[in-house]
């Protein structure tokens, strides 16, 4: 099973996903969305396997090859988080990063043929950004949600349920979070024998973090929940900064982590 | 309507924290504009080890002295919160300032230490309170078996444990560059300061390789060199199972053979043979108008020439060179004490671990790629590396429950 085949699975799965979720909001259905949802992941998981056999090496060493990882790990950690945490749109949010991923590898096939350098093969790369991602996701969630409680903060005068959701969320996040970190940290070791090094990249990740933890500390006491929500603001701010922005900056031209 | 605590007054909170915070970080300025950089060095060993222990006094105090106003204050919330986020304004301004290994205060910024800010004073000091601080918080928190207590404890032990001993530990992290030729032994090193130094620890290259992708196609311009299309170049992957006309900037070929390593045997053929020198070729037939064209061609390398196919005047079809996959060295390693050590493939991501040492492929000699006749190798020496994977074991335990509870608990 070559790349030719890849549209093949992809689709299948994709549609699969979108109508599981979509389905999810349908208590009758939900079973029947569950059951739709993990065939999708299955027709996925075959084509890897298939495609694993008919390059008779595992499938870790193009671009192309890490991003169809990515697909199979956030549906797949999705649907579990989802059974966890039994919040709806969780399944819907997944399948739609899940199909991001997808979409590149049908629009740019030509990245299927980058190489990866030796530093980059390794087994921590896959966990490592699937992890992040994942928290990434989340964050994301939890600020849209901060921001409508900013809104509702106005008028009303208290959701609790949204700041519950916005916490665990948080919780969540900053979990997959720091795995990812560690991961990174365990790779950077065994890649250039550090496993921190202060580089650019590395520093805005580290504040990233903090800011996350300041949220989380300042939210034990439950003080000022404006301010606290405006942290987060700025952590995805500065997520943002560490994910895209940092290549950009003049303090990382020399940077390890820009490609 | 709930009255203002007035500032200062006991217990302390936000306010006084934050102003503390920012006293300390001043603190930290001024001496850094009296003193210098603050020298991680100074802290080797055994100073480490006293340092070490002096803060475990001072976090066993703060367990007796846990009702006094100072350390209600010390391990609160507010604190902990200003902390993180001193500690978060320090590492903005270090994200955004060029960090470089040597300091010549010449503006109000170098002067301050924002391009060496890990060795500031403002960020040694920041660093050691949250140590500290963090430190008196879980000594103070009474065990108790709840996912709550499972969930502070780990994360917070986890990271004190990381915070400690890569801070403290730093200085006692020796790094050094060794350069090995084939078929022999070195003990000689390159330390930080490019300065040659002998170890206790030495390394005999058996064999060095380097294994390659196999490369890429691609159509070039003759005279310009450009790669077609020129506003977007493309390649294409060489497939070895070769069945399939290829398609490719409107040129249709076949790769009707391909050798990884080639040598040259006549003025137009290629043939197999697995030594240094060889590179890889692959013969392509080109569908003209004129009829079918085959030709070898290769990217070439020190020793062979590069060969490629005309497709007009103009064009030509290309090999790339070829990227690498992987650089092995076959080592074996002597420790003056007796020890052996062998690992027959040392590869990057794959280190070797020797005692407190470890060895890292580094690099080769990059000009003559697979040629290269020696092998370099990283070697670091770092004695608490165990107890920061420790750290970092209890950290993800922490992180894996955070996803797992969240923050309700799941009561
Ligand atoms: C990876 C890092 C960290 C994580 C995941 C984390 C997480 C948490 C969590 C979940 C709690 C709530 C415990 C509960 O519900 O009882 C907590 C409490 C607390 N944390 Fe952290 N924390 C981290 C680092 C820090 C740091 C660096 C500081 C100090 C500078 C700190 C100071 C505190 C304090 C003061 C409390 C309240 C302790 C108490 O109630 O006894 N934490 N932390």
């Amino acid at each position: 099973m070559s790349w030719d085949s890849f549209i093949w699975f992809a689709l299948p799965s994709v549609l699969l996903w979108i109508v599981a979720s979509l389905l999810v909001y349908k208590t009758k259905y939900e079973l029947v969305s569950n059951i739709l949802f993990l065939l999708g992941i299955s027709v996925f998981l075959l084509f890897i396997i298939l495609f694993w056999q008919h390059i008779s090496r595992p499938p870790f060493r193009t671009m192309g090859e890490t991003r169809l990882w990515y697909s199979f790990f956030i549906t797949s950690i999705g649907y579990i988080t989802y059974r966890i945490w039994k919040y709806k749109w969780l399944l819907s949010y997944t399948a739609l990063v899940g199909t991001v991923f997808i979409l590149i590898n049908l629009l740019k096939p030509e990245i299927h043929s980058t190489n990866l350098m030796p530093a980059l093969q390794s087994y921590w790369f896959i966990p490592h950004v699937t992890s992040y991602i994942i928290s990434y996701s989340m964050f994301g969630a939890a600020t849209i949600a901060a921001i409508i409680l900013l809104k509702k903060l106005r008028t009303q005068k208290e959701d609790l349920k949204l700041e519950n959701l916005i916490d665990n969320l948080v919780y969540v996040g900053f979990g997959f979070l720091a795995l990812g970190m560690l991961m990174g940290c365990m790779w950077a070791k065994a890649a250039w024998g550090n496993y921190w090094s202060w580089d650019p990249k590395e520093t805005w990740a580290f504040l990233t973090i903090t800011t996350y933890l300041a949220y989380i500390h300042s939210r034990i006491q439950r003080i000022n929940l404006r301010t606290s929500l405006w942290i987060l603001i700025i952590a995805l701010i500065l997520l943002c900064i560490t994910w895209l922005g940092v290549s950009y900056l003049p303090s990382a031209q020399e940077s390890i982590h820009v490609y | 309507m709930e009255k203002r605590k007035v500032i200062w007054q006991l217990p302390w909170g936000y306010r006084e924290s934050i102003i503390i915070v920012l006293g300390i970080i001043l603190v930290g300025f001024l001496l850094q504009i009296s003193l210098g950089r603050f020298d991680f060095y100074l802290l080797s060993f055994p100073l480490n080890l006293y340092f070490g222990i002096l803060s475990l006094g001072f976090i066993v105090l703060s367990v007796f002295l846990k009702k006094k106003p100072f350390f209600v204050w010390f391990t609160s919330l507010s604190f902990s919160v200003s902390l993180l986020g001193a500690i978060t304004l320090l590492s903005i301004i270090m994200g955004l300032t060029k960090q470089v290994p040597m300091n010549d205060n010449t503006n109000i910024f170098t002067l301050l230490g924002f391009n060496q800010m890990t060795s500031s004073w403002a960020f040694v000091l920041v660093y050691l309170l949250i140590l500290l601080s963090l430190g008196s918080i879980i000594a103070k928190r009474k065990p108790c078996l709840n996912k709550r207590y499972f969930v502070f404890i780990l994360n917070h032990i986890g990271l004190w444990l990381i915070l400690f001993f890569a801070g403290l530990g730093y200085a006692d992290l020796n790094r050094y560059i060794m350069y090995v030729e084939i078929g022999e032994t070195q003990w000689r090193v390159y330390d930080k300061d490019s300065k040659v130094v002998e170890l206790p620890i030495a390394i005999e290259l058996n064999d060095f390789n380097i294994e390659e992708y196999v490369p890429k196609l691609a159509i070039i311009n003759q005279k310009t060199g450009e790669v077609l299309p020129k506003d977007k170049p493309q390649y294409h992957q060489i497939d070895t199972s070769f069945k399939d006309e290829i398609v490719f900037n409107g040129y249709k070929f076949r790769i009707k053979d391909y050798i990884h390593n080639a040598v040259r045997s006549s003025d137009s053929s290629y043939r197999e043979v697995p030594m240094k020198a060889s590179c890889p070729a692959a013969l392509v037939e080109l569908e003209t108008k004129n009829g079918l064209k085959s030709h070898w061609i290769s990217a070439g390398n020190k020793m062979q020439s590069p060969m490629f196919l005309d497709i007009d005047s103009n064009l030509a079809l290309v090999m790339t060179p070829s990227e690498t996959k992987s650089f092995i060295s076959d080592i074996e390693v002597y420790t003056q004490d007796g020890g052996y050590y062998k690992e027959e493939r040392l590869m990057v991501n794959y280190p070797l671990r020797a005692g407190n040492w470890r060895i890292y492929q580094y690099g080769y000699d990059n000009d003559m790629g697979k040629m290269s006749s020696y092998s370099s190798f990283e070697l670091v020496y770092d004695p608490w590396l165990i107890m920061v994977y420790i750290g970092i074991g209890l950290l993800a335990l922490g992180s894996f429950l955070l996803i797992i509870f969240g923050k309700n608990y799941r009561k």
